[in-house]
Order: C-alpha cells, then structure tokens, then sequence
C-alpha cells in the first residue's frame, strides 16, 4: 500500500500536462481517425453497390471482381477493420492518454504501424474482391493479408498497453476497463479463429462455430466495448457531471464479459440442437449487462439530455449510439431465434453494431477529438458539416438497419411456410425494403465524406496557423 | 479498480468459459465425426468430392456464392407411420378364389381385424366367399372365427366408444393395392403399436418416417442437414442468409422443385441437371425471369474449345473448366442419404403382386 501510493505520489509530480498529452496523441489519433473515416466512406460505397446488385441483378453484371457475393464482403471488412477498429485503436489511444494522464508511447511507431494495418486492410479488401475470400463471415480477409493485419495490431495494442502502465494515474476509470478488455479480447479472439480455421482447420462445422464465436465476439465484446468506453467517458463529459454509479457500471462491466460471448451461434442448423440453445438464452442474457450499464448513463444524464442535445454535437451522436445499443440488444434477444434463421436480421445486426452503436459513438468521439487536435477549439470548425454528419448518419443506419430487419421478417414468413413462393415473396419481394438499404448506406458515405470535409478544413486552419505564422 | 492485471486475468477468465462452452465442447463432440457408411453398399457418405467437385467447391467460395446461399436443411418434425407391405399368411388365411382358375385371392382374416384396431375411423365388412366356395369345409371354420372376432371387436369398440361410419371405405380396402400406408404422420409409440399389431398377423409392416418442415415440402431436402454432411468440407460454407433458395440438396432436387419448373425430357436426368445448372450460371433469367441471382457469364467462352468436356448450354457459348467444377461441386450436394441422427423416408418398395387382401367380387 505505502509503494502503491508512494508511486502515485512520484508519478503526480510527473504527470504530464493536458496539452503535452495532447501533443502526443497528435499524429497516431488524427491518422487513425482520418484513415478511419475514410474506410467508412470507401466501406459504406462498396455496400451501397452490393446493395442495388440484391434487386437489381444486370447491375455491373459480367464482371467476377465486382459480383454480390465478393463485393458484399469486401465491404464488411471494409467497415469492420477499416474503418471499426481502426478507429476504436485511436480512440483508446486518446482515452488511455487523457484518462492515465501520460503521453504515448512511441507516437512514430504507432502511427507507421498504423499505416501498415491500413496497407492490410487495403490488401485484403482487394484479396476478396480478387476471390481470395475464406468464406467466415467477418474473417473473410485471406492469410497474406490476415497476418500483416495482426502483426500491426500487435504493436499498436503493445504500445497502447505500455502507456496504460506508465499512466500517472493510477485509477482505472470505467471507460478504460472496456479499453484494456477489448484490446486484449481482440487478439485473443482474432489469433484463436485464425488458428482454428486457417492454420490448424478444426474438421468440419466447428468450422462455421469457430467463426460465428468470434464474429459474436468482435461484435458483443470488441466493438460494443470500445462503443461503452467511448460512452463512459464522454457522456459525464459532456453534461458535466460525475459518472453516476460507479458499482453499476462494475457490475454491467463484469456480466457484459461474461455473458456477452456465448450469443452468437443461435442462428445454426446443421450443429448439436445444444448449441443454438446455449447461445440464443446467453443472447437474451445479455440485456441484463446492457440495461445495467445504460442505466448507469441515464443516472448520469438525467434531465440534461434536451440540454446538452441542442448544445454539443458529439452528445447527440451518443445519445443515438446508446439508443441503438438498447435496440439491437433487444431486437437479437426477442426475434434472434428460428423465426428470422437464414434471413437479412442477422445481416442487421452487424450492421447496426457496426455502424450505429459504435459507428455513431466514434463519430461523435472524434467530433470532440478532432478539434481538440488540430485548432485547439472545442468544436468543429463548420457546425453545418458536422450536423449533416450526424443527421446523414442517424438515417443512414436507421435506413439500414430498418430495411434489413423488415427484408428479414419478410424471409422469415416465407421460410415458415411453404406455401408461400419463395422467388416471389423472399426474393423479389424484398426489393422495396433493399432500396432503403441502399439509400442508408448513400447517406452513411456522405456523412463519412461530410466529416471528412470537416477534418480536412480544421487540419488547414491548424497548419494556417503554425505556418503561416512561420511565412 | 486500480489495477490492470486484474482486469485482464478477468477477461481471460470470461474468454475462456466461453471459448470453452463453445469451441472446446464442439470440437470434443464433434471433431471425430466420420463419414457413415451407407447400408448396403461399400460408400459412405459424404463421400469424398472427385477432382473436378474440389475444384468447384473452390469456386463456389471465390465467387462467394455462400452469400446468398445457404446449405443447411432444416425440419421441424419427425413423425412416424407404418406402412404394410405384404399380407403374409398365417392359418387364418383364406383363398377366396376358385380352385379351377388358376388364382389366389388370400384373404388374411387377422390381418383385418388388427387393420381394424390399428384405423378405428374406418368401418370394416363381413367376409363373404363366392357363392361356389360356400360349401368348402375349410373356409367355414375361419369365417365362423371371424365372425366372431368381429363381434368381440364391436365389443371392444363399444367400450372404448368408437364408432366406426356405416358406410365409406372400410379397412377390407386397405390392402388392395400394396404398399399401403396404414397410419400416416403419428408419434413414434402409435406408429409402432400398428406396426407390431400388424406383424403379429404375419403380415410384413415397416415403420416409416415422416420429416417434415417447409423446406422439406419445398423439396430443397429430405431431411434436416446434420454435421456430419459437412465433415469433408474446407472451408465449411453453411451460408447464413437466404437470398437464393438453399443448395444442400441441389444435386437431387426434383424439377417441379425449382423456381422455374420443368422436366425432365430424357431418362438421363444428371446430365439434363447438369446442363440446366450451366445455363443458370450463364444467365439466370434465361431459366427464372425474375431471378436476382448475378450471371457468371465470365466462367463462359464464345470461343470453341477444342475439347467439349460436355454439351455447352447454350449454341454460342461453351462453359470454361470453373463452370463445369462449380456445377460438379453443386451435382454433389445431396442430403438424400439416411444417417442415423437425421434418417430419410425409405424408399416404398414397387408394389407387391396382385393377391390383394380384398375379397373377391360376390
């Protein structure tokens, strides 16, 4: 105990100030940020084109690299390691420096390790589109691009956990609890499916178990977790108060680890009846975890929300990320069983997770980032391009996520009977809801290139302002 | 909480209960599945892909076909029935055809009486042998028997209170033309109580089963998928959405089940599959007008290969080597085959020779 605050003590005297924190996040958190958001843009447009492709066949038809079932991938991917997790690493790296008080580890090596997850992910978009594919729903990139992926990760999360230990801080606050979790669960899950299904190839459909434990996994733990550290830390933030119920949170924290991944597999047929079983009870489960730690965000809100909504932009994307969180937690566990089996509701569902609970919250992250880096300011320098941001964005993964799910309850109809046409009713029949679909992922790309646009005009007036004092 | 070991030593605690429950179990349970033999012959099944299929199967997962496709079977119920085969004899047999003809006409006179017991919503008649026959000292005890079973069955119904319809089709019609199903769709304890009441009469009964669920009416399998289908598969692609209909048992779907119906013109019927296959895969809509699935028309050459591996689809197209292994890989998705966690319907035998259990016309 006396070494313990001994040290703490050492470390207050050496903790350093906000703005040299700041200055170190500087080049890893922009580069992963801008990279980040412009996978979302590059993403969202390649699903944008899968999309019209489900109603509309003879579009870019004859072409092997652009059909359906190669596009539709690469864009998951796409989203999922470009653009997700990209921008989950440079939002722990800023929440590890803020909240432990201490600058980064090896910013230079951070940001070319960056660059070579972006090469990666760059590669195995092209690998799948070129037919490489593995087949696993969210593990689709090919080995040659797989390992350089995790390779980089290797040195980013190393480097972000050498400077959680050299924090100044001592204190783990609720958000970087989310933040160690996630970035160890994610190699731990990313090296065992890996393993299992490229290297060592467990026999037949553990195949396809294997892939939906860290499909789940990715989603429930990795990028819900990142989405809730980003929650914790700026919804006290930004209604200026203090978290409300800490043992809540702890609690939420604790079961969210637990429960969160067994859901998953609820959705197989041709497994041991057990599984599906196992994985649809931990998926309803899971709501307790979830509500627990919403509940510990209303406490803490409560009767500012109007408020701070008008006030500050990045509090109405949390708002929605939240919102969204409940939803689709809700949604896996009332409809996630037989009934929408084989249909777009599970499409919705990484979806939603990816765009919208932690899409929407890294969004709203880096509208309070990005300024802070650049200009020095608190807000983004165009509010009419940060509110398209956020309004094309909330339609865009509404528009997705409610045309996915209502396709599925259409699927979900027909495969409970057989006497309705399946041609007619699952397939043509969907077109309607598809178009939404479509027109979700055009405004998620404009709100990608709207932040981008916002990005691009803070970093000129940054550079206005350092060298053009210089000229 | 100040200390981050903690937090990691609990992360990785919860991973591996989870790794374990769902990685670890699966793999213990499932990671030895071997292909079954099927009864009868020397395969088993699933077989290993030829050549060409492994090579289809690598297609299939290029062009990411698992996409929109599932390959998972599913079924909602097994239910049971029995089915009678052969009447058998026994001593309560009787031939109610003229000695001078040439033919037999047994009647199994037990056998009625257990069909009776086995379909209590159908009536059943007296026997009456031909007027020629009325004096034959063998029939005349056993109709006298049977007169009396008869009336111990009214007994037994009266007491259970089953009436049986005075008029209709009665159970001396059942076994007119064989196989006959006696009990259709029951549970498992029913269908085996016909089954045994029938044997016990020296009749030949099977137990046959029922899968049911609206992609087996949809005829995209006749069973449910299990495992084990997939224990020669790398990748395995199950599929999760189904954007197109399900493909587990495409190389056995029976043409009136397609989206587009149609039928087979000669008796070669895989080649006749096959080629119908290569023209979806050129274009979709040439078979299904309003099918969504995407043209590959890039596996096709309007080139003349010098040699046909088989006939192209169309005049003016002819199939590359990917074209003809994805359709080798689809001809060999087929969960048709009995196992015995997901048994399919036996096959109804072709019907026993004339001899029906049907008294001959007065």
């Amino acid at each position: 105990m006396t070494t313990a605050q001994l040290s703490s003590q050492t470390a207050c005297t050496t903790a350093p100030s906000v703005a040299e924190v700041e200055a170190s996040c500087r080049l890893p958190v922009l580069f992963l940020a801008f990279s980040g958001v412009k996978w979302l843009a590059v993403g969202a447009v390649l699903a944008l084109l899968a999309s019209i492709q489900l109603y509309n066949p003879t579009f870019m038809e004859g072409c092997p690299w652009v059909t359906y079932g190669r596009l539709r991938p690469a864009a998951v991917n796409a989203l999922t390691y470009g653009f997700a997790l990209q921008a989950a690493f440079g939002l722990s790296l800023w929440l590890i420096a803020r909240l432990g008080r201490v600058t980064l580890t090896n910013t230079l090596g951070l940001f070319i390790a960056g660059m070579f997850w972006n090469i990666a992910v760059t590669v195995g978009v092209i690998g799948i589109l070129a037919g490489d594919a593995t087949g696993f729903d969210l593990l689709e990139f090919p080995l040659y691009a797989a390992l350089p992926l995790f390779a980089s990760y290797a040195l980013v999360g190393a480097w972000a956990l050498v400077t959680l230990h050299r924090r100044t801080e001592r204190d783990l606050y609720v958000s970087l609890w989310f933040v160690l979790a996630a970035l160890l669960w994610f190699p731990w899950i990313l090296s065992t499916a890996q393993g299992l299904l490229l290297g060592w190839q467990v026999p037949g459909v553990v195949q396809a178990i294997v892939a939906g434990w860290f499909a789940n996994n990715l989603l429930q733990i990795v990028l819900t977790g990142f989405a809730l550290a980003v929650l914790f830390y700026f919804v006290p933030k930004t209604v200026k108060r203090p978290l409300a119920n800490p043992g809540l949170a702890q609690t939420g924290f604790w079961l969210l680890l637990l429960i969160g991944g067994w859901g998953g597999l609820s959705q197989l047929a041709a497994v041991p009846a057990w599984i599906p079983a196992v994985s649809g009870a931990a998926n309803v489960l899971v709501l307790v975890p979830v509500i627990a730690l919403l509940v510990c965000l209303w406490q803490t809100a409560e009767g500012k929300i109007a408020e701070t909504w008008k006030s500050n932009a990045t509090f109405r994307f949390l708002l929605v990320a939240a919102i969204l969180l409940l939803g689709v937690t809700l949604r896996t566990a009332v409809f996630g069983g037989h009934f929408t089996q084989f249909t777009f509701f599970a499409t919705a569902r990484t979806d939603i997770v990816v765009l919208g609970v932690f899409g929407l919250a890294a969004l709203g992250a880096l509208h309070h980032i990005v300024p802070r880096l650049t200009t020095g300011e608190d807000e983004m320098p165009s509010d009419g391009l940060a509110d398209l941001a956020f309004w094309a964005s909330l339609l865009g993964v509404l528009a997705i996520g409610i045309g996915f799910t209502l396709a599925g309850f259409k699927q979900g109809v027909v495969n409970g009977s057989a006497e309705s046409k399946f041609l007619e009713s699952a397939v043509t029949g969907i077109a309607s809801n598809l178009k939404l679909v479509t027109v979700g992922y055009g405004a998620l790309a404009l709100a990608a290139l709207a932040f981008l646009a916002n990005f691009a005009l803070a970093l000129r007036r940054c550079c206005a302002a350092c060298c053009g004092g210089a000229r | 909480m100040r200390h981050g070991p903690i937090i990691g030593a609990g992360a990785l605690f919860s991973l591996a209960c989870s790794w374990a429950a769902l990685v670890m179990a699966p793999q213990l349970q499932l990671g030895a599945l071997a292909p079954a033999p099927i009864p009868n012959t020397s395969d088993v099944h699933p077989a290993v892909r030829p050549g060409l299929a492994a090579q289809g199967a690598e297609v299939y997962r290029s062009l990411g076909c698992s996409q929109c496709h599932t390959r998972q079977v599913r079924q909602e119920a097994l239910l049971f029935g029995a089915r009678l085969n052969d009447i058998g004899s026994n001593a309560s047999t009787i031939n109610l055809s003229l000695p001078a003809s040439g033919t037999t006409n047994l009647v199994n006179l037990d056998l009625l009486i257990a069909l009776a017991k086995a379909r209590p919503d159908l009536g059943i008649k007296n026997v009456t042998p031909p007027p020629a026959l009325a004096g034959d000292t063998n029939l005349a005890p056993r109709l006298a028997q049977f007169t009396k079973d008869l009336a111990l069955l009214k007994h037994a119904d009266d007491k259970s209170a089953i009436v049986r319809p005075a008029s209709g089709s009665t159970v001396n019609d059942l076994a007119v033309k064989l196989p006959a199903e006696i009990l259709v769709k029951a549970g498992p304890d029913a269908a085996e109580r016909v089954v045994k009441l029938l044997t016990d009469t020296g009749a030949k009964a099977e137990l046959v089963i029922y899968n049911l669920g609206p992609d087996i009416e949809r005829g995209w399998g006749a069973r449910r998928s299990v495992a084990r289908d997939f224990v020669n598969d790398s990748p395995v692609l199950l599929g999760s959405v189904r954007i197109g209909p399900d493909l587990a048992s495409i190389g056995t779907r029976a043409p009136e089940k397609f989206a587009a119906p149609w039928k087979f013109a000669t008796t070669n019927t895989t080649d006749e599959l096959e080629h119908r296959l290569l023209v979806h895969l050129y274009n979709p809509r040439l078979l299904a007008k309003d099918s969504t699935c995407p043209s590959a028309s890039y596996l096709f050459d309007t080139n003349k290969p010098s040699i046909r591996p088989a006939r192209e689809p169309l005049p003016s197209v002819y199939p590359r080597h990917n074209a003809h292994a994805l359709v080798a890989y689809l001809m060999t998705q087929r969960a048709d085959v009995s196992l015995p966690e997901a048994p399919t319907p036996a096959v109804a035998k072709p019907a026993a020779p004339a001899g029906a259990n049907a008294p001959a016309k007065p």
